[in-house]
């Protein structure tokens, strides 16, 4: 009896909390839905309809679609190229015994533990020094090589499962080594690829301080940064600036709850082989 | 993921399993360079040298145009006196406890919960609670703002709802406690990130040692005390040094929520580096600043790993 009432109120604790970390985007996306006046006059309320019109008119009125693009085409070309060389440096690391490959190994995974905005005034200087500022594949650099470390990480750790008999096999039947990397190892660490190409969607759609920094031209506005921009622009009209805020959100949220279940997998790959 | 990384760095780095012995299998030099050298090319380029830069440049007085004046230690002597910096770096460190006592302690705790038979909907929780972290955390730094406003914020609307109006407050624009205000959606944001690591490192303990200690007559928080927080002491300590790591460049939640105010008792190191670089013009000073980051974050982050770890203490 005892033990019962201890079950339900741990089981209300964490609810509580769980439902803390949802409540506030929540209200958000509820309160978007609002006219001004509706929402000064009561914020917490639920709507009286579900009117359209603050998001139709962030989009039609506002830069916002702009950004969404250029913060699309900055994160898929950076996911890429996070995938493919991770991939290839993670598989070197974890197959071969060479010189300098626990230095290597180091290398990348220090990055972690940089404050990289203590990198942001001698990057900034070094890429104006090549015109390399504002230009549509500036952010490209950043985010590719800040990505590095956990998908070397990853994906070494992960190719350390997988049998290398395969890899063999098809070595003696004659494969080269980059046919074998591709069509057989590939396919195979396809699961952690998907992980850290997730992950680092995340990361890259998110960023803010480089994209503030590098890209000033308008027409190069990342989201994070262009939602700032209309902080100022709306200042008291909270219905409109949530609903830019949901419309920013909306890609991750969907990325995020479609593949949970893969994003929660990935990070627990090091426990379940530790 | 992450428990991994510290195995790694520390000392089975050198892991035979997955290696191929048969050296034939070994590609060419030049192919092995072609695939690995733009990796590493980029990394240099973009991590390793501009730290380098950042040491070089400190010893200038430089406004970012052509000219370009050697001052030697100059830079360094105005920053140990330059109480603004000072004053960020004490919020580094107040925002770094509060994360670690708030993140990973709660984050512990509640992974204690998810990980006993009790909870239901553990799926539904992990999900739940991990979500915040895939939001921009200027997301979450507008959100939080929303939330602290004073006229319509969800809090002082609570407050008044609970008939409690009178404890509202600015909550925004109280110099001496808003470093705590602002430390609040930080930590709300990535409870649930050290709690999936946590979890995961969790798992990986054999029940047995449970079932022993219940006979043994062990409660719940006994069990979570003396058995699993040593056992998963190594994922606790990357996660401290990550959770270091994090706070010390906090910067996107302070500049939509503050903007460093009011005045600058909510300035971190991050936006002061920000501040001097492109609103005072200053890219020597700032370089020399951005070095100091580097160097208290890396020492924090040291002494963290030396007091987790202990290599002095032998016995235990």
């Amino acid at each position: 009896m005892n033990r019962g009432i201890l079950k339900f109120s741990l089981n209300l604790i964490i609810l509580l909390f769980s439902l803390s970390c949802i409540f506030p985007i929540v209200w958000i996306f509820y309160s978007s839905f609002k006219t001004q006046s509706e929402f000064m006059l009561s914020p917490l309320a639920l709507p009286s309809s579900l009117a359209f019109d603050n998001v139709v008119s962030v989009i039609e009125q506002t830069k916002m679609g702009l950004y969404v693009l250029n913060s699309f085409r900055n994160t898929t070309i950076s996911v890429v190229f996070i995938v493919l060389i991770s991939f290839f440096t993670g598989y070197f690391l974890s197959r071969f015994r060479f010189r300098g490959r626990n230095f290597l190994y180091t290398y990348f995974t220090l990055g972690m533990l940089i404050p990289l905005h203590a990198l942001l005034v001698p990057l900034y200087i070094q890429l104006r020094a090549f015109n390399a500022i504002n230009q549509w594949f500036t952010l490209l650099f950043p985010y590719v090589a800040f990505g590095l470390p956990i998908g070397i990480i990853l994906v070494e750790s992960y190719i350390g499962t997988i049998p290398k008999e395969l890899e063999e096999a098809a070595f003696i039947d004659g494969s080269s080594f980059t046919r074998t990397l591709f069509t057989i190892v590939l396919p195979l660490a396809s699961p952690i690829l998907a992980t850290v190409a997730i992950i680092q969607f995340f990361q890259t759609w998110n960023e803010f301080a480089f994209a503030l920094i590098l890209v000033t031209k308008e027409a190069l506005r990342t989201v994070p940064v262009g939602l700032t921009v209309f902080k100022s622009a709306y200042i008291t009209d909270y219905p409109r600036l949530m609903a830019a805020i949901i419309i920013t959100m909306l890609p991750v949220m969907i990325l995020y709850f479609s593949f949970s279940k893969r994003v929660m997998e990935g990070m627990t790959t090091g426990a379940v082989k530790g | 993921m992450i428990s991994l990384l510290l195995e790694q760095i520390h000392s089975d780095v050198m892991k035979e399993g997955g290696s191929l012995k048969n050296s034939s299998m070994r590609p060419k030099l030049g192919v092995a360079v072609l695939y690995l050298l733009p990796g590493i090319l980029l990394y240099t380029l973009v991590v390793v040298i501009p730290i380098f830069n950042s040491f070089r440049l400190s010893f200038f007085r430089w406004s970012g145009g052509l000219k370009r004046t050697f001052i030697g230690l100059e830079n360094y002597y105005i920053l140990f006196q330059d109480s603004v910096f000072w004053q960020s770096f004490r919020n580094n460190i107040i925002i770094t406890l509060i994360s670690i006592v708030g993140q990973i302690g709660i984050a512990f705790i509640f992974s204690s919960f998810l990980y006993s038979r009790m909870i239901k909907f553990k799926s539904f929780h992990r999900v739940v609670v991990y979500f915040p972290a895939t939001i921009s955390a200027v997301v979450v730094g507008f959100v939080w703002s929303f939330v602290f406003n004073y006229d319509y914020g969800l809090i002082n609307q609570v407050l008044e709802f609970l008939n409690l109006g009178s404890l509202a407050s600015t909550w925004l624009d109280n110099p001496n406690t808003i470093i705590y205000i602002v430390s609040f959606p930080i930590v709300w944001q990535y409870i649930g990130f050290y709690m999936v690591i946590i979890l995961s490192a969790m798992t990986s303990i054999d029940k047995h040692i449970y079932e022993m200690s219940e006979i043994d007559g062990a409660n719940g928080i006994q069990k979570a005390i003396k058995i699993t927080l040593p056992l998963i002491k190594r994922t606790m300590g990357v996660t401290v040094m990550l959770c270091i790591a994090g706070n010390m460049r906090i910067f996107d939640h302070i500049y939509v929520m503050t903007g460093g105010g009011p005045g600058t008792s909510s300035m971190v190191m991050a936006l002061h580096v920000y501040k001097t670089t492109f609103i005072k013009s200053q890219f020597g000073y700032a370089s020399a600043i951005s070095v100091a980051i580097l160097v208290l974050s890396l020492t924090l982050i040291l002494i963290s790993k030396l007091l987790i770890n202990r290599p002095w203490a032998r016995a235990k």
